[in-house]
């Protein structure tokens, strides 16, 4: 009698418990992973190791141009990647699949081709000149003449070249799962279409727009292929944090190369921390 | 519905405001870090610590250095800058990465790869324009220290409980150079069938013995310099596999001679190579260093049209000094014999070679240079062979036999003539050089002349040549050798590079010299 109404009861709280073991279990052996990967990094360095690094002024100077090149190719990226998930999320035209697959070319070719075909690029000979050589000339920065390659503006370039396709990708898929209905109701209470756009679907796409940031930014962060190829790893000039590693591993430096990856670690959690949060003030 | 009027304008207002201060700010901010970007350091490619010492607005010299030769170069930069004030700018990668990025850009001062193939490959692309030796490198098995696995022959590397690393031999000098050495002995295959992994540079071979994932790996005994847990053990099978370190001055560089001052800096024995020694390699045997160095040529008088204005680029490319000494090969020899050496020898004949073979290395045979009857423009006393010259009332003019070889040479071919009496008696004169005779006939002191048709190269106008006819020694060979014994084995080498370079071989036929130095230029 009693057996009726207790089974589903006792089987409701039965079948929970696995439920959340299996989910917990899957999900977080993923965490215990990189958990235990940053352990490993820990112990395999040391304190001092830790200190020296961050004396090195080369260093320094690493942790600043890899902050600002980050956040420049960041900015950039979710400045073209906004516009052109919109209008391939909104609009349906001739050769939008031939689009898609060129933006996709940064994601799926290997990044040191990346960085040789800017190389390529920029001392192709046109009429004489190339590219690099004509921005030198008619270009320049104070006094000095504007150089690309080998020089800072390569390194936010070659960062820019790979994460602005993750950033495209993210602002699409955020697009494609905003109902366009609000901008069609807009559009019939007389909006223009960048009315439309800037009033209805932006603020809509705003949690998108942080998270392709994010995604731009930890990817150029991570960038270092095309880097090497395109700006090279000169000290106190183009060295961003991932060449640093690249540079110490490759002296057998493993103890410096651990440290200045842990450097990244921390530098990546702070700024993506700071940008969640600004991110889920500003979306409340 | 007109309700809703009153309402729309506010709500869009306050939606506004939102994407047009995000677009603002994110405006601003990227201006202020692009001038955060530009921002760099006060001088590029200089450390604060050396900043001082680089003169103001200097362009740097670009560097391509190969990872593994960082801590060394780092080490010689901080010296040279504060030395010489010239910035130099390092770009550090893998070699075969670097050589593509200076391919594309066709931009840069020198390379320094990992080991000289890659030198072997820039060549072929035309980047090389000098190559300085700078140390050699021992493939050795790198171990933890105290050598656990007790490894000392090849067979220890073949046992089961050893975990082995190599770097790929496609895609790493080392593994390249294991697996020639081994072939050749037959124990290549035995070895490639124990060996756990393949790595892509010997770099991440020793970073897998430093951190436990393979008991030991064959690596270059220099790499280990950084790896304080690790030790070399030199095994007898691996023994012939060395390497060889070079920096080269690239075609590319806008600036040689300042190039040319940084490599002679790194390739000294007392300057960059003791650092060399210091981080691990073995030096090559380069020059002493010197600001800049002299060194001293003698040279038969008649190659003087063909090589002085090669030396005279030689010395403003590199900032050296060559002294030449001009004149006779006799008179030199003689001045050799009474013990002044000079660095390099150039003479105008084999034979005034042989007779100082002892002081000098492995001559190279240069160019040749034939003898012929010189006469005045027409040819107005119809001489047609050396029978003629021995015709009365004939003013004769030839070499010192014993000043210099085109006399020697001179004395050999009237011997096979058969009427070498006939022809002494019409000989009013032996000048030390040929380029004498050439004044005389000019003017007109004598009626013909024996000389190298090089002598008559530049006096087209006013004179003919005949050549000999049926007497193979009146050719003259011209061996060019260094000294044992010089300072500047390289300098010497380089100036020899020079002249046996494209440029020199114009020369040289333009002024009737056969070339004889074909290849490429040989360094050791």
């Amino acid at each position: 009698m009693s057996d009726q109404p207790a089974a589903p009861a006792a089987h409701r709280a039965g079948s929970d418990v696995p439920f959340y073991v299996v989910m917990g279990g899957l999900g977080g052996s993923y965490v215990v992973l990189i958990v235990l990967l940053l352990a490993a990094d820990l112990a395999f360095t040391s304190p001092g190791h830790f200190a020296a690094a961050l004396a090195k002024p080369e260093i320094q100077y690493a942790i600043r141009l890899t902050l600002v090149s980050c956040t420049i190719s960041a900015l950039l990226s979710i400045w073209v990647a906004t516009p052109l998930g919109y209008l391939l999320s909104r609009f349906q035209f001739r050769g939008r699949w031939l689009i898609d697959t060129i933006i996709d070319i940064p994601i799926v070719l290997p990044p040191l081709v990346i960085g040789l075909s800017l190389l390529i690029l920029f001392h192709l000979p046109v009429a004489g000149t190339n590219l690099e050589t004509f921005l030198q000339e008619h270009v320049s920065i104070g006094r000095r003449p504007f150089r690309v390659t080998y020089a800072q503006p390569a390194v936010v370039l070659a960062q820019f070249a790979v994460a602005c396709a993750f950033a495209v990708q993210t602002m699409r898929v955020t697009f494609d799962q905003i109902d366009p209905r609000a901008e069609q109701v807009a559009l019939t209470l007389g909006c223009r279409r960048s009315q439309a756009f800037l009033q209805v679907a932006l603020p809509q796409a705003w949690r998108g727009m942080i998270a392709a940031t994010t995604v731009a930014w930890a990817r150029s962060l991570g960038e270092f292929g095309p880097i090497l190829v395109f700006a090279g790893a000169t000290r106190m000039k183009t060295e961003v944090l991932s060449t640093t590693v690249f540079l110490e591993l490759s002296v057998g430096q493993l103890e410096a190369a651990v440290a200045v990856s842990l450097l990244m670690v921390i530098a990546a959690m702070t700024v993506l921390g700071i940008v969640r949060l600004l991110g889920a003030r500003a979306a409340t | 519905m007109p309700q809703l009027t009153p309402v729309r304008p506010q709500r869009r207002r306050g939606n506004i405001s939102r994407p047009v201060v995000a677009i603002v700010a994110s405006l601003a901010m990227l201006a202020i870090l692009v001038v955060l970007l530009f921002q760099g350091p006060p001088q590029p490619g200089t450390t604060p610590a050396t900043t001082n010492n680089t003169k103001e607005g200097q362009e740097p010299l670009v560097v391509y250095c190969a990872a593994s030769n960082k801590s060394v170069l780092e080490a010689i930069r901080a010296e040279y800058e504060k030395a010489y004030g010239t910035p130099l700018q390092m770009q550090f990668g893998a070699s075969q990465t670097l050589l593509a990025s200076l391919t594309v850009s066709k931009s840069g001062d020198l390379y320094l790869p990992a080991d000289d193939s890659y030198l072997a490959m820039a060549k072929e692309k035309q980047l090389v324009a000098d190559e300085f030796p700078l140390a050699t490198m021992q493939a050795v098995v790198a171990v933890p220290k105290g050598n656990p696995k007790k490894i000392e022959k090849l067979a220890d590397l073949l046992r089961d409980d050893v975990r082995l690393a190599q770097a790929n031999p496609d895609a790493a000098a080392i593994g390249k150079l294991t697996r020639q050495t081994l072939t050749k002995s037959g124990q290549w295959d035995q070895l490639h069938a124990r060996t756990t992994v393949y790595k892509t540079t010997v770099n991440e071979v020793a970073n897998d013995v430093k951190v436990g994932a393979v008991d030991a790996g064959i690596v270059y005994d220099a790499v280990l310099h950084d790896y304080q847990t690790l030790e070399a053990v030199a095994i007898p099978e691996l023994a012939a596999a060395k390497a060889n370190v070079a920096v080269a001055v690239l075609t590319t560089s806008k600036r040689p001679r300042q190039s040319l001052h940084l490599a002679r800096y790194l390739s000294a024995k007392d300057k960059g190579l003791v650092k060399y020694r210091e981080f691990g390699f073995q030096p090559a045997a380069g020059d002493a260093w010197n600001e800049q160095p002299e060194i001293t040529l003698y040279a038969g008088s008649m190659l003087r049209p063909a090589i002085e204005k090669t030396i005279t680029e030689f010395e403003q490319r590199e900032g050296v000094r060559v002294t030449r000494v001009y004149n006779g090969c006799g008179i030199l020899v003689a001045q050799m014999k009474a013990g002044e050496v000079p660095d390099a020898y150039f003479a105008c004949d084999s034979e005034f070679m042989k007779q100082v073979q002892p002081l000098f290395r492995n001559p190279l045979n240069v160019s040749q240079n034939e003898l012929v009857i010189l006469v005045h423009k027409g040819n107005p006393l119809g001489i047609a062979s050396l029978k003629d010259l021995a015709k009365p009332n004939i003013r004769v003019g030839i070499g010192h036999e014993k000043q210099c070889a085109m006399g020697w040479l001179t004395q050999r071919t009237f011997d096979e003539t058969g009427f070498k009496s006939e022809l002494m008696k019409n000989v009013v004169v032996q000048t030390p050089t040929g380029d004498m005779l050439v004044n005389q006939m000019r003017s007109g002191s004598l009626d013909a002349a024996v000389a190298y048709i090089s002598n008559a190269a530049g006096a087209g106008d006013a004179l003919d040549a005949i050549r000999i006819q049926g007497i193979p020694c009146s050719v003259a060979t011209q061996p060019f050798a260094v000294a044992k014994d010089s300072a500047h084995q390289q300098l010497v080498q380089r100036l020899l590079a020079a002249i046996r370079a494209e440029s020199s071989h114009r020369r040289f036929t333009s002024e009737g010299f056969q070339w004889l130095a074909e290849g490429p230029p040989a360094h050791e």
